[in-house]
């Protein structure tokens, strides 16, 4: 309810124009030695931190890009990082 | 129809122009502007309906919508809360809950049976022995209640919605509401006003008293919205009800729409920064005897019929008031006509002096510490047992109406709803929001301010602490410093009677006895009694005992009454329609740029994802003719809705790398690439065909369903990678034509000098040419399993190129083919379907497409290979096969299971096949079961125990080899 995220392009826009795209995990892995528990740990464990996470959002209603926010779990609001 | 007055300056009605309505079967007669319970007033109704449990009659209380006294029928929709809306033309109004009419009701006796029906009584007899329950919930039901739907009742109008953001959202148009968004308007930020009323002004609008020397209430609130209206920043949402208010300040509301609109009602949205409310109050009902009987009145609603809509509301009135808006009221309503018998103020003192001349000038007896203790009159207010507050003294008075009220109730529902305290404040006897959120202001009357000054001065306040101007804030604190503060509250709940029949709860006839009965009980606090007793719990929620229950429980349990908090606000706010929530009812879908030959042509439409597409072309739904058409002969078929994306750019070749799983690189120029999308669990999700028109430059298609996230999908794939490319959704702008059979190539000769022999143009090949001066994208594919061409062309060509290639294939017996068709025939090749012959689990190499996938290519991070890989020589997993039946004719239905004690598999597709003279399809099944020649017993839906058997078949079933769309 009542999110609102800042989009790179398209500045601060209402929550419904945007697809979730999942917590910030890092690029993803080399394949070589890659363990199932390693890959499994990648793709689909998550923190599910009760706080501020850094995730990404796709704008899909709009510039159609790709963007990493923080986002306060508990409050459901944006945070801006300083610097 | 009573006369009306027709020039104060307060009016909101044209008495001139009328308005025909009809009532229980009547043609009457309201006024433009009216509400439909002021036009059923001015008609001489004083009954408008029965309540809920000992079926009292009801009447014309309040004028918000605080109780549901006035709820009728109108235009089929029930609990229509007439106070609040507007007469339409032609509108046809009935009464509810009532056996006869609202006048003489048949279940009238069961106001004198409440000795039967305490608190709860329900729980307590009704319950032993268990199975009378149900007996006794239907006649509950029938006998109590409030209005009732129709089943088949479908709800006329258009219903809208609307998401704007602002940076200060102000919550009611009073002047408060207004001083505060015009301050904030001040600094250039947009500002949005959302008034209940379809006018601003609040409670200045309809008051003639003096507001300041040489003008009223009334002139300053008309001063005040011509400043807002001039206002080019504030956004004014006129009857608009504030319906929640939610955290990071999302407020909602239900505009109902005027004439000139759209639409009937809608759902309006607003993100703002931060968030003023200025709702002000309601009044806060007197407890007596009979309190609820038609000719009691609140003063704000005698008030407002006399002055907003012309109506005296009675001959002869008593007033038994506790505030200075009561005083007011008694001698606004004097000086137009109506004769006070009794003027009764609750408090001692701390009146309005200048009221009190007004009073003595007009030779009105003011009494103090008096209080109506019983309304008597069998249907209607006659006469008025009056007391002193301590009831040592009492006199009956003659009247046909009486105006009560205790006090004000704040509107703190806003507040609330987004997590707001409410604490007891002992001198304006209200409760009042502390630990208000972040970025939201309280302001004028609800904070206890009644002088017209300071109600403005604190919306002033509000409005600059909103935009964050702490030295303007300052200033106009420190203004409204010098003004009067919040009034005092007078503190008397209930008049000195035993309250067997004070109503605390209008809307679900609660009592102070019931109150006493839950108490007595052991439900001690309001939140209990609310469930108990069913205090609040009707369509006004808060509205009639808001205050009175929780300052009541209190008083009888002889606590503080800072204890004491009241029950919780919910959103809604306000009785909201389904309908508006529910929006427009669209059946949107997307066409493709034939769709009218395709309707002309006798096709049979349906949904398929987004689209609207012919599935048949005949009402034979085996589509026998088709199939056998393109088998024989030669079909079209309108493919416009496959997903047609270009991507180019630098790095193109790479994304393609990442999410294709073949070897994107052997792409070559002129070959059309099969290949197909995983996800990272390796399951396949998509599959089509790639094109290389130059260095980092390809067209590719995805099936229908997987058009509208492809673009989100291969970013997301390569969102740190940092590569340069761009990729266009072509999917709208191209149509695609399939034509398919033996005779395609002649036909296609007819129309292009282009050779398109099996030399010049072979299977899996592209080539680009004109047919009849229209550049195609041309690919010779074999989804069908025939001789086939697909030309992509652009959407404004498609019908030409359609048309032309009608013509040129009469000769061959051209027909159309729909979607059913095609799956029969692509079945029949074994060739799959993702969604059909696939589900979530099934990964590339269930579905039997391992062949696709470049598994030494480790360095792109092929989505899917990791997973693939992991997959790869696992027994459990269900494999593609394809199977025949034993029954030859007997096709299972598509999803039947293939059990043995077990689910060991479902059916994907499967037809009696014309071509092959019988029964077949594929399968999805364990891998022990997938070796050929195993028998699958298939159970389908309602088959009784009775299983069909098939058994598996090597595929493809049709030309194995391949040769008839190579040919």
């Amino acid at each position: 309810m009542a999110l609102t995220l800042t989009c790179p392009i398209c500045g601060e826009r209402n929550g419904y124009e945007f697809r979730y795209g999942g917590e910030e995990k890092g690029p993803r892995p080399e394949e070589d030695g890659l363990t199932p528990e390693k890959w499994v740990e990648y793709v689909h464990m998550n923190e599910c931190k009760a706080g501020v996470q850094e995730e990404w959002w796709f704008h899909r209603d709009g510039c159609g890009s790709w963007f990493k926010t923080f986002r306060d779990t508990t409050t459901n609001l944006e945070q801006k990082q300083e610097g | 129809m009573t006369t009306r007055f027709n020039n104060l300056p307060t009016l909101k009605v044209d008495a001139g122009e009328k308005v025909p309505f009809t009532y229980k079967g009547k043609k009457f007669y309201g006024a433009k502007g009216d509400t439909i319970a002021t036009a059923l007033y001015a008609n001489g109704i004083r009954i408008y309906a029965r309540s809920l449990k000992y079926h009292r009659p009801r009447g014309f209380y309040s004028m918000d919508g605080e109780c549901s006294n006035t709820m009728m029928e109108v235009d089929g929709v029930p609990n229509v809360r007439t106070e609040t809306t507007y007469l339409k033309p032609n509108m046809v109004i009935k009464e509810q809950n009532v056996k006869g009419s609202a006048d003489k009701d048949m279940m009238g006796f069961m106001d004198k049976m409440d000795w039967a029906m305490p608190a709860g009584f329900y729980y307590d007899v009704m319950h032993k022995p268990a199975k009378i329950w149900p007996i006794a919930q239907k006649q509950i039901r029938k006998a109590a209640g409030i209005g009732a739907l129709s089943p088949d009742y479908i709800m006329p109008g258009k219903y809208d919605e609307i998401y704007p953001n602002c940076e200060i959202c102000v919550i009611g148009g009073g002047p408060a509401g207004m001083t505060a968004a015009l301050a904030a308007a001040e600094s250039g930020k947009r500002v949005i006003l959302m008034e209940v009323r379809p006018w601003l002004g609040g409670n200045f609008e309809y008051r003639s008293a003096k507001y300041a020397d040489g003008m009223s209430y009334n002139e300053r609130a008309v001063q005040l919205a011509k400043e807002v209206e001039a206002c080019e920043n504030i956004r004014v949402f006129l009857s608009t009800a504030n319906v929640g208010v939610y955290n990071n300040n999302l407020v909602t509301g239900f505009q109902i729409g005027e004439e000139k609109d759209v639409f009937t009602e809608r759902y309006v949205e607003i993100r703002a920064n931060s968030v003023v409310v200025a709702t002000g109050c309601i009044e806060r009902p007197l407890l007596f005897d009979n309190n609820e009987r038609p000719g009691v009145m609140q003063a704000g609603t005698a008030l407002r019929m006399a002055t907003t809509y012309g109506l005296l509301p009675g001959k002869r009135a008593v007033f038994s008031i506790g505030h200075d808006l009561g005083l007011e009221a008694a001698v606004t309503l004097f000086d137009l006509g109506m004769k006070i018998e009794m003027l009764a103020d609750i408090r001692e003192d701390g009146q309005d002096p200048e009221l009190e001349k007004a009073i003595q000038a007009r030779g009105i007896t003011l009494l103090k510490g008096w209080v109506a203790a019983t309304a008597n009159g069998r249907k209607q207010v006659q006469s008025v047992t009056m007391t002193t507050v301590d009831g040592t003294v009492s006199r009956d008075i003659e009247c046909d109406l009486l105006v009560a009220s205790a006090g004000f109730t704040p509107l703190t529902g806003p507040l609330v709803v987004n997590q707001a305290k409410l604490k007891y404040d002992s001198h304006t006897n209200f409760f009042l929001p502390t630990d208000i959120p972040e970025r939201m202001y309280a302001a004028g009357r609800l904070l206890g301010y009644e002088d017209g000054a300071s109600i403005e001065a604190s919306g002033r306040v509000a409005g600059y602490e909103a935009i964050g101007d702490a030295a303007k804030a300052d200033a106009a604190k420190k203004a409204l410093s010098e003004l009067p503060g919040p009034a005092r509250g007078c503190k008397l709940i209930n008049a000195p009677v035993k309250g067997r029949k004070s109503f605390i709860c209008f809307d679900e006839d609660t009592t102070i006895k019931n109150v006493k009965q839950s108490i007595d009980k052991g439900f001690d606090v309001p939140e209990l009694i609310k469930r108990f007793s069913g205090a609040g719990l009707g369509p006004g929620q808060f509205g009639i005992p808001g205050h009175n229950l929780p300052l009541y429980t209190a008083k009888y349990q002889a606590q503080p009454e800072v204890k004491i908090r009241p029950t919780t606000v919910r959103p809604p706010l306000v009785p909201t329609n389904l309908a508006t929530y529910a929006g427009t009812n669209h059946n949107m879908f997307k066409i493709t740029p034939i769709d009218d030959l395709q309707k002309k042509d006798g096709g049979i439409f349906r949904n398929i994802g987004v689209w609207q597409r012919a599935r048949y072309f005949s009402n034979d739904l085996t589509c026998k003719a088709e199939i056998e058409n393109v088998r024989e002969n030669v079909g079209m078929l309108d493919g416009s809705t496959l997903g047609k994306f270009r991507i180019h750019g630098p790095d193109a070749e790479k994304a393609l790398q990442r999410v294709y799983i073949s070897d994107m690189s052997k792409c070559k120029d002129g070959r059309v690439k099969y290949t197909a999308m995983c996800n990272d669990d390796g399951c396949v999700i998509d599959d089509g065909v790639v094109i290389k028109n130059g260095e980092n430059d390809y067209y590719f298609t995805t099936s229908t369903g997987r058009a509208g996230q492809t673009v989100e999908w291969i970013r997301y794939h390569t969102r740190y990678d940092g590569w340069d490319f761009s990729i266009v959704n072509l999917t709208d702008s191209m149509g695609v034509i399939n034509l398919s059979g033996p005779n395609a190539r002649k036909v296609l000769e007819k129309v292009t000098d282009t050779d398109v022999s099996n030399e010049g143009f072979g299977f899996s090949e592209y080539k680009e040419f004109s047919i009849g001066g229209i550049p195609v994208r041309a690919m010779r594919l074999g989804f069908v399993g025939e001789l086939s061409y697909e030309f992509h062309v652009p959407s404004s060509y498609m019908k030409s190129l359609w048309l032309m290639l009608w013509e040129a294939g009469k000769e061959f017996n051209i027909m159309n083919f729909g979607v059913e068709a095609q799956n029969v025939l692509r079945m029949e090749k074994c060739h799959i379907i993702l969604g059909q012959e696939t589900e979530q689990r099934t990964n590339l190499l269930d579905a039997g497409l391992g062949f696709l996938w470049a598994r030494k290519l480790s360095e792109w991070k092929k989505v899917g290979a990791v997973a693939l890989r992991q997959a790869e020589g696992d027994e459990s997993r269900l494999t593609l096969v394809g199977f025949k039946m034993e029954n030859k004719h007997r096709a299972p239905r598509d999803g039947a299971l293939i059990v043995d004690d077990k689910v060991r598999g479902y059916i994907a597709t499967a037809r009696d096949s014309f071509a092959l003279g019988e029964a077949v399809g594929m399968a999805l099944v364990e891998k022990h079961m997938s070796k050929v020649g195993t028998r699958l017993s298939i159970f389908e839906d309602e088959c009784n125990g009775n299983l069909i058997y098939g058994k598996v078949v090597p595929m493809p079933f049709y030309d194995p080899e391949g040769k008839r769309m190579k040919m």
